[in-house]
């Protein structure tokens, strides 16, 4: 609220008119969805602190983390909700040289899991800043799109979107971290999709882009990025080696059934047959511990949250708002089909975290930060009819 | 740009042209989902069976292979332990659901005859975690193996294994010495675990079963195994690195000296209804001990079989402690056993001659205090050799003061009292030597007068082992050369190479001149020749020695003391005390005694009667009655 008091007039004008009308606007269905999704999560953590031995509340525990990164992300969406995301503009560009700076600093001082420097250590938690590129990205490209509205059949719209793009995708592909520049990608494509660019355009970037995946694949992917995705066309050829996790993850998911082993009770997960539980996988431990039902559930929750981001960007009343929810539905959908399909064996190993499933305090308060500006839209767009 | 209310609606009409795009977008989001879901049906209900049966079976689980644990020989080559093949039964508390816990361990326990308690106890204290296996009990009979093994649907998580189990041959005999093996606990596998130690592993606990483990145990291999659900070895997959056998130990024990000794203490005991005694044989010229006796003892095949926790909790409430080894374990006041290092000490330091006559008296008077010589009256003017053979408590009372509390320290440290003698086995407590040092940091007071007098007759403070007062008599026999006592001769490898040979290892050489050492050589021979030990003087067989009555503890109601007492002795090989030849040392220690005579001499008398064959029977049974005895030392 300290923003908005930058603006006296405008603060009172909205505080008068606006809290009974902003209750009504705030979307409760989207909230619920992702709630629900973010208690999958931490039951999720639950049993994976029971297969490490760790006491529940234990500090440092999965699950006590996650219930201290959970805090951290309330307190972020009621903070990004509370804020004009119309402002966000007038933010866009320092945001964006925030982020690069953010990307430059984990390549520097980051801390390796696989190879990998992704991770930085904030006092006794790590933060991931490739998650909070994601959103600073939606807002960067939607103030872009926003500022080019009358130029959307241009060609030069979409370059200039992947031009802003390029700094922070080879940032993070040096990290190496070949996920979130996928990530990146898909919610590139999302955004440019929505916001109304030149299908024309689109079509032939695309078809640019698969004639450039052979020269990707022999000059930009490291060996082990390689290993990791061809070990997905056939998991068996070495089952002990980098097809192992494909494999385990595979008996996990299917040795579930409908009803799941129970929480706790999967012997994949409680035996450490599958590598990086607490990770990229932790989705196959669901389909293991809370079976066919347990994962339907995860999925619907999915559509749902995303059927409601995507009502956001309908109802929204400007293109940069429209821009934002489409980025966010787009990184959800992308994140959503590319893990669950990595764990289930049809999509490539490339680590991409599962949103809300997935431990991790930066892609929670990240998502959360996305999901409090769509409510700030969601609140800001009723005012035409008061 | 889009900031003010204004231009929202020039908005309107750009959303209209993109309901396509949204229908699209929505169109992709179903496609993605439902191919996930019929992944998920396929893999969840089309191979569900499939991954389920992979789930259960697939579970490889690296384990190590036991190494043959090396074996145990006295020094004529008698086997002391065998390896006897073994079943155990063991717990994988991962493998056995919660809900039928109860039912198991009831099965268990009528099967096992061990209490249901005990085995919730054991799998509740098990060191490891629920995926490591709990020792539940072992050295079970083949039979009840075999129905456990059969009935393993109805038993979930219980695992029967093969393995070697250690047979003691002489069991209680042996078992100061020996010690035995047995699970480990939780502490030390924290310590171990890098050292390759499972949670289900056994360890050396006592004796040179534990000194020697590292030896002993050799080196565990690798192997990788498959497993099913209930826990059960299917197959071993790969042989990641092969077992290493332990190395054997040839001990310095002569079995046949030690039944010899361990007859002589029974005897005694049971005789003058002693609670605990202790016999030491030692070969003065090398520190190996040929005999070593602490009773009561235990029995280590007991341990070797799974002590029940009956059985244990009674050896450890038994209050003459049948766990430690009294000959080096406790420390007791060592009496005039101790007189050897005042003698020595004014010797050596010049304060005595060596027929310097000295007037000992019925008492000393300190301050308000009477020192009294044993027999309440004194013995005339005495020189070492006499005031030795008398043991005349006044005699050394004056000697102490000539010496002083610091040259007292002094000699006794030279003698190896105060540390410990380095003997190979484990828990061996270091013994008291007073100084003004010591009484400082413990008291915060200076030494009294008096606790110097006390200090020369091995009363007050001084405390002592048994194989400290053998191993000072040993220096003296040898001609003063302070050795380490040693149990174990050699450490041979599994092929037979001696890995480490046999080597007497000097401690000291003790500061005091060959003169002195053969003075009180023949001072202790005068103790016997004397009669101050009665018949012992009849014996054929040239004996030196030295008594001892230590008292201890509370006054009676008539104001007299309980006592231990001690004899040491030496035997010269050749018949001749002046010379350092000695190739036989016995202690005899008798726990609070309370006979009329020392029963530790006639223990010692019977041992070397048994050892050197001889015909006629010296035994003083007299001297073995009930009797507040007090003097005579």
């Amino acid at each position: 609220m300290g923003v908005l008091k930058a603006e006296p007039a405008r603060a009172q004008d909205w505080a008068a008119r606006s809290v009974g009308a902003a209750w009504r606007a705030f979307d409760w269905q989207m909230t619920i969805f992702a709630v629900l999704l973010a208690g999958f999560g931490q039951a999720m953590a639950y049993s994976n602190t029971i297969a490490a031995g760790d006491g529940v509340f234990d500090a440092g525990s999965t699950f006590a983390r996650g219930l201290v990164w959970a805090a951290f992300a309330i307190v972020a969406f009621v903070l990004a909700a509370a804020f004009d995301y119309k402002w966000l503009r007038t933010f866009a560009w320092p945001l964006y040289l925030v982020n690069l700076g953010l990307l430059a600093l984990t390549k520097v001082v980051g801390d390796g899991v696989s190879g990998a420097a992704r991770w930085i250590p904030i006092g006794p938690f790590q933060f991931q800043f490739s998650e909070l590129a994601k959103i600073l990205m939606i807002v960067v490209l939607a103030n872009y799109l926003a500022s080019r509205k009358a130029k959307l059949d241009s060609i030069w719209t979409i370059l200039g979107a992947c031009l802003l793009m390029v700094p922070a995708w080879a940032l993070v592909l040096l990290q190496p971290d070949l996920g979130t520049s996928l990530v990146l990608g898909g919610i590139l494509a999302g955004m440019l999709f929505m916001s109304g660019a030149s299908m024309r355009w689109l079509s032939v970037l695309g078809a640019l882009i698969v004639a450039a995946i052979p020269i990707a694949w022999t000059y930009v992917l490291i060996d082990y990025q390689k290993q990791r995705l061809l070990s997905f066309l056939d998991p068996a050829a070495d089952p002990q080696g980098s097809g192992y996790q494909l494999l385990q993850s595979q008996i996990a998911v299917g040795s579930g059934g409908f009803f799941g082993k129970g929480l706790t009770n999967g012997t994949q997960n409680q035996l450490d047959f599958l590598p990086v539980q607490t990770t990229d996988f932790v989705y196959a431990l669901l389909c293991e511990e809370l079976g066919f039902l347990g994962a339907m559930l995860v999925l619907g929750l999915f559509v749902a949250l995303i059927w409601r981001i995507l009502l956001a960007a309908w109802r929204s009343q400007d293109p940069f708002g429209l821009a934002i929810a489409s980025g966010i539905a787009s990184m959800l959908l992308f994140q959503l089909v590319v893990n669950v399909g990595m764990v289930i064996g049809v999509m490539p190993i490339t680590g991409i975290p599962l949103p809300f499933i997935t431990h991790g305090g930066a892609s929670l308060i990240s998502i959360a930060i996305g999901l409090g500006i769509l409510q700030s839209i969601n609140i800001r767009q009723t005012r035409a009819e008061w | 740009m889009v900031t003010a209310a204004g231009s929202l609606v020039d908005e309107r009409p750009a959303r209209e042209r993109q309901l396509i795009r949204f229908v699209v977008f929505g169109l992709v989001v179903l496609i993605g989902v439902s191919g996930l879901t019929a992944r998920l049906v396929y893999l969840q209900f089309v191979r569900g069976q499939v991954y389920q049966a992979r789930a259960e079976q697939n579970r490889t689980v690296s384990q190590s292979i036991p190494s043959t644990r090396g074996l145990i020989y006295d020094r004529n080559g008698r086997l002391l332990v065998s390896n006897d093949p073994s079943y155990a039964i063991k717990i994988r508390p991962s493998d056995l659901p919660f809900s039928r816990r109860d039912e198991v361990v009831t099965r268990l326990s009528s099967m096992l005859g061990i209490d249901a308690a005990d085995i919730n106890v054991t799998i509740d204290s098990n060191p490891g975690s629920r995926f490591d296996l709990v020792r539940i009990a072992q050295g079970v009979p083949v039979a009840t193996a075999n129905i456990i093994d059969e009935e393993h649907l109805l038993l979930p998580g219980v695992e029967v294994s093969v393995e070697s189990r250690r047979h003691y041959t002489d069991g209680p005999l042996m078992s100061q010495i020996v010690g035995y093996t047995s699970a480990i606990d939780a502490d030390t596998l924290k310590a171990l675990k890098d050292q390759g130690y499972q949670p289900d592993d056994l360890i050396g606990q006592a004796g040179v079963e534990s000194k020697y483990e590292p030896y002993l145990r050799g080196t565990y291999g690798q192997e990788t195994v498959e497993r099913d659900a209930t826990g059960r070895k299917l197959q071993v997959l790969s042989t990641d690195s092969a077992a290493q056998p332990g190395d054997s130990l040839v001990l310095t024990i002569d079995t046949k000296q030690q039944q010899l000794a361990e007859k002589a203490v029974t005897w005694a005991m049971r005789r003058a209804g002693l609670k605990r005694g202790v016999m030491i044989v030692m070969n003065p010229q090398t520190g190996e001990i040929l005999a070593l006796v602490s009773l009561p003892t235990y029995d280590n095949n007991k341990f070797a079989n799974g002590i029940s926790r009956k059985d244990f909790a009674s050896l450890l409430k038994n209050p003459d402690k049948p766990l430690l080894d009294h000959a080096i374990n406790e420390q007791y006041p060592p009496g005039s056993t101790y007189k050897l290092v005042a003698a020595l000490g004014v010797l050596s330091d010049g304060k005595l001659g060596p027929t310097e006559l000295v007037q000992t008296k019925a008492f000393i008077q300190i301050g308000p205090d009477r020192f009294w010589d044993w027999n309440h009256a004194g013995f005339g003017r005495l020189d070492m050799r006499s005031g030795f053979a008398h043991s005349s408590d006044t005699f050394f009372y004056q000697m102490a003061q000539r010496l002083g509390i610091g040259r007292l320290a002094y000699w006794a440290h030279q003698l190896g009292f105060g540390a410990k003698t380095g003997i190979d086995l484990p828990g061996e407590v270091p013994g008291i030597v007073p100084d003004e040092q010591w009484k400082q940091d413990l008291f915060g007071q200076a030494i009294f007068p008096g606790e110097v007098l006390q200090a020369g007759i091995g009363q007050g403070y001084d405390t002592a082992t048994p194989l400290q007062v053998l191993n000072a008599y040993a220096a003296l026999a040898n001609g003063g050369k302070l050795l380490q006592p040693q149990v174990v001769r050699e450490i041979v490898d599994a092929d037979g190479t001696v890995v480490r040979p046999f080597a007497p290892t000097l401690i000291r050489k003790l500061k005091v001149s060959s003169e002195n050492l053969r003075l009180m050589r023949l001072a202790a021979r005068q103790v016997v020749t004397s009669r101050h030990t009665y018949n012992l003087a009849d014996v054929p067989v040239v004996i030196a020695g030295k008594t001892g009555t230590a008292e201890f503890g509370v006054k009676d109601s008539r104001g007299r003391l309980p006592f231990h007492n001690w004899f040491v002795a030496f035997v010269p090989k050749h018949g001749d005390v002046a010379k350092p030849d000695s190739e036989l040392a016995v202690i005899g220690f008798a726990y609070d005694s309370n006979t009329v005579g020392n029963v530790a001499t006639e223990m010692v008398k019977y041992y070397l009667q048994l050892h050197f064959n001889v015909r006629h029977d010296y035994r003083r049974f007299d001297l073995l009655r009930k009797g507040n005895f007090y003097g005579g030392n």
